[in-house]
């Protein structure tokens, strides 16, 4: 299924926000935005509801497993997925556990990437567009 | 140097001895042999002030009595080991009992060494010059070992820092160029450009091989090897990786054929870990086996467990370097045969995988040409 929702790329690397938009492209027409730590990612949650968060976990000023549990207190149906070149087991289960619905690999080779994304959009989403921002449905 | 020339300039004057005995005479004599040497000489006259004297002054080393009113000797030093622990000063017991069983119950209760009374005093110097010095070497031996374990750990966190933060931007520059791959199938690049891009994914990805096995041996060094094994299908696994594998091997104009036949249904592993080890033992074949080759990986059950065997065709391990093979940075002079790179911590890092499951992990030439990479693992983990 084509993925044509907002997307929040959260990573201080440059070069990989570049990479994941690129992968993300492969998936659909997402509306990409992007922050550098945990701060601006959940600033721009909070401004853009995106339909999917992807979150670095090692970031300066705030890191991505506590801008994890900040954006499920914003919202509990957030979607994130964490991106990392850590296999820490416990850095896993603290993030399966505030929520994250999946653990991927930055590392990964790019096609196995674009599939786990895939599979977390098909699992996500209905055939139907992404819902609209909260705002904006009905009571 | 010769150790035994070293030792015996060791400065013992100065080191502190403690002297218990509950006969006074007895402590006096030794007083007169011992002080001439430089030692300095701490007394006491039964077990329970040597207690004290001990925590008190920190001898180097303790002259014991056995046979004294309240706790005895035998007592007195097991009660020092007890408290004051296995890096306590020696104890070198003196007493006119010198049966076999009570030199023994002495040795026993973590003494050094028996002097029989009356004490010869020149062969009492000789002993205690022998266990201060022992004493002194093992200091200088343990603090060596704990800076070079502290330069080891130092070493891996580096090497772990190193390859981690070489990953991120490696894994980009991989992943980039595949776009820019993708388009070059599409006819967007010349063909010129097509084979820049085609060098630079190929070489990023080898480079990222490269740095991850680094990161492997760092963690794995570092004692953080964790295998979560669970009960999976081990023929799926080899399956898997025969065909990624032989995507590669076909660049040569090699070929992986698979026989699985007879394994079991499903064995306790970490997958992800035994695959890292097939994919590697694979890798190697293709590697070291001239082009067009045949390696065939061969997997069957036994009793105890089952075995997985990866058999090249390549020029087989050369006299001598068996014992190189599973070693960290170690490398054999057999080189890849397309000029392929290596760290030398494939095998090494294999053999702590298959380890850390229980089991074992070998090579052998094989008397029609090439070499069997082999590793087991038990049924039941």
């Amino acid at each position: 299924m084509k993925f044509n929702g907002k997307v929040l790329i959260t990573d201080d690397e440059a070069h990989i926000r570049q990479f994941l938009g690129l992968v993300l492209k492969r998936l659909g027409q997402p509306v990409i935005i992007e922050a550098r730590n945990g701060q601006e990612a959940v600033d721009a949650y909070e401004r853009h509801h995106p339909d999917l968060v992807l979150l670095d976990v090692n970031m300066p000023v705030v890191d991505g497993v506590q801008a994890l549990g900040r954006i499920h207190t914003l919202d509990p149906d957030a979607l994130v997925v964490m991106l990392t070149s850590l296999t820490n087991r416990q850095t896993i289960e603290e993030c399966a556990r505030l929520g994250a619905v999946n653990y991927l690999r930055k590392d990964l080779p790019r096609d196995e990437l674009i599939a786990q994304l895939q599979i977390v959009i098909d699992d996500n989403f209905d055939s139907a567009p992404p819902a609209p921002p909260p705002d904006d449905r009905a009571p | 140097m010769n150790p035994a020339a070293e030792s015996s300039q060791v400065d013992l004057r100065g080191r502190r001895v403690l002297v218990v005995d509950d006969d006074r005479l007895n402590l006096l004599l030794l007083g007169k042999i011992l002080q001439p040497e430089g030692y300095e000489v701490v007394q006491a006259n039964s077990g329970e002030s040597a207690l004290e004297r001990y925590a008190a002054t920190e001898p180097d080393l303790v002259v014991l009595d056995v046979v004294m009113p309240g706790i005895n000797g035998f007592e007195t030093c097991r009660e020092m080991k007890r408290r004051f622990g296995d890096t306590s000063a020696p104890v070198i017991f003196i007493t006119a009992k010198t049966e076999s069983e009570d030199v023994l119950e002495g040795l026993a209760a973590g003494g050094v060494d028996y002097l029989p009374k009356p004490f010869r005093p020149r062969e009492t110097l000789a002993r205690i010059r022998v266990h201060l010095q022992n004493r002194i070497l093992m200091a200088q031996q343990r603090k060596l070992v704990d800076q070079l374990s502290a330069a080891n750990t130092a070493k891996n966190r580096l090497l772990g820092m190193v390859a981690h933060d070489l990953r991120n931007p490696l894994s980009t520059m991989r992943g980039l160029s595949e776009f820019l791959r993708d388009d070059s199938r599409d006819g967007k690049l010349t063909a010129d450009q097509g084979e820049i891009v085609e060098s630079i994914y190929s070489t990023s990805e080898s480079m990222l091989t490269m740095v991850n096995e680094l990161l492997d041996t760092a963690v794995i060094e570092s004692g953080e090897i964790k295998i979560h094994p669970k009960l999976s299908s081990l023929s799926e696994l080899l399956e898997t990786s025969v065909t990624l594998n032989n995507i590669n091997a076909a660049k040569k104009g090699s070929k992986i054929v698979l026989n699985a036949a007879g394994l079991p249904g499903e064995v306790h592993m970490d997958c992800g870990k035994i695959k890292q080890v097939v994919d590697n033992l694979i890798s190697n074949a293709i590697k070291f086996s001239p082009p067009s080759s045949l390696v065939t990986v061969e997997a069957g059950a036994q009793s105890n467990g089952c075995t997985v065997a990866v058999i090249d065709q390549g020029p087989g391990i050369p006299d001598g370097e068996h014992d190189k093979l599973f070693k960290d940075f170690s490398q054999t002079s057999v080189k890849p045969t397309a000029g392929e790179k290596s760290t030398g911590l494939g095998l090494a890092i294999c053999r702590r995988i298959v380890e850390a499951h229980g089991g074992s992990i070998s090579a052998q030439n094989r008397r029609e040409g090439g070499c069997a990479f082999m590793f087991s693992l038990p049924l039941s983990a």
